[in-house]
């Protein structure tokens, strides 16, 4: 399954929730949830999405009668199982790399790449930040007011650090011609074939028809 | 978009993710990921900050998938910050504190129906505990939801835009003035 192309992996993804909430329950979100724990067996995260989906089950049923927790609890698991199998099984850069030569502006792609490569680096920094603050006698502890001058002791110099950052970041896309609006040629662009663009259109056929029978069946 | 504005969204969308060290470290109920967005808008507008907003509700989303229903919450959070920023309401805390409890009050607006409709008010543990309590003082199924969204996000958007007060007053001039809202978010333009 990792060898399709990312926007067929998207796709199959997007669809599953979709119709979980637009087919009748419990057996339509029943089995959305089946095919998306399937396809989540031999990306070895079921487990995972197991684990992901349980807290809202007891939660749904803290505060829902046994049918409508069973209801949306089926629709929640089968969007957290799509979700938990395409990060396992779509590496961002392939998915780059098919947006570039799919013809979608660099400036896209960019920010997508980028702002996944800069999530852990802040954070690793954020929690550097915290480690320094407390050797230097930071209380972290105590009245609701400690707490937020704390806070801001914490925050200020992260939030500030990044802000600094973004002159060099621009800088050095300025150096790789970003700027200049040319189209880029993806290095290893994924291959895609007519078989995985019918399947794309029949799932969003099958979303569609989902909606109106919907619509239909509740008129 | 310049690329100074564009390289400013992946940092910003990090700031929205990883405050939470910070506010793990000092254990208070907030969320302070709405940050970033705010942020953004307040120094370059309201294009980069619902960008930011859309980006941080898919990248977390690849970590917690029930975040990405939340979206609508982060563009309506952009375009209050954008307002916010023209009027100079981070002029001063007196000012932005209350200006980020009117944004607590949209966004749990914009928020409970999400919430009802798609999750059964189930987000958290505490968003469920705020419900159940929200039902045994007699509240509606969406009243109780809204009770929930309430608790949760009054505080947290008035310390957001506290925060980020804080962070444009502290920004050196130069820094600022290298943004087309910075100046004018904080009435100094």
């Amino acid at each position: 399954m990792s060898g399709r192309h990312p926007f067929t992996l998207l796709a199959l993804a997007a669809a599953l929730p979709a119709l979980a909430w637009t087919l009748p329950a419990p057996w339509g979100p029943a089995g959305t949830f089946a095919v998306a724990l399937m396809l989540c067996l031999p990306a070895r995260v079921a487990r995972t999405a197991l684990f992901t989906a349980a807290p809202f089950w007891l939660f749904l049923f803290l505060l829902h009668d046994r049918v409508t927790a069973v209801a949306i609890a089926l629709r929640l698991s089968t969007m957290i199982a799509s979700f938990v199998w395409l990060v396992a099984i779509l590496p961002p850069a392939r998915l780059v790399e098919a947006l570039v030569a799919a013809g979608y502006s660099v400036h896209f792609a960019f920010l997508f790449a980028a702002t996944l490569s800069a999530v852990p680096a802040l954070r690793a920094r954020a929690q550097r930040i915290v480690d320094a603050q407390r050797c230097r006698g930071l209380a972290t502890r105590g009245g609701p007011l400690n707490r937020l001058r704390a806070l801001r002791a914490l925050a200020l110099p992260l939030v500030l650090s990044a802000l600094h950052e973004v002159d060099e970041r621009a800088l050095a896309l300025e150096t790789r011609g970003l700027s200049a609006g040319a189209r880029r040629t993806p290095l290893a662009p994924p291959p895609d074939s007519t078989a995985e663009r019918v399947v794309r259109w029949a799932l969003i056929a099958g979303c569609v028809a989902g909606v109106v029978g919907r619509v239909l069946w509740r008129v | 978009m310049s690329i100074r504005l564009l390289a400013l969204i992946p940092v910003a969308v990090a700031i929205n993710l990883a405050l939470s060290a910070a506010v793990d470290a000092v254990n208070l109920p907030l969320f302070l990921d709405t940050t970033g967005t705010i942020l953004a808008t307040a120094l370059a507008g309201p294009v980069v900050g619902v960008t930011t907003g859309v980006l941080t509700s898919l990248t977390n989303s690849f970590r917690n998938p029930t975040y990405l229903p939340f979206v609508v919450v982060q563009v309506l959070v952009a375009l209050y910050a954008w307002f916010a920023a023209r009027a100079g309401l981070f002029r001063n805390l007196k000012v932005a504190i209350p200006a980020g409890l009117g944004l607590g009050i949209l966004a749990a607006a914009a928020s409970t129906p999400i919430s009802y409709k798609i999750f059964g008010c189930s987000t958290s543990g505490g968003v469920t505990l705020m419900t159940l309590l929200g039902r045994k003082l007699g509240m509606s199924e969406i009243g109780a939801c809204a009770f929930s969204a309430f608790v949760s996000d009054f505080g947290d958007k008035a310390v957001t835009f506290g925060l980020v007060a804080t962070v444009l007053h502290a920004l050196p001039k130069r820094t600022a003035a290298r943004f087309p809202l910075a100046l004018r978010s904080i009435g100094a333009a």
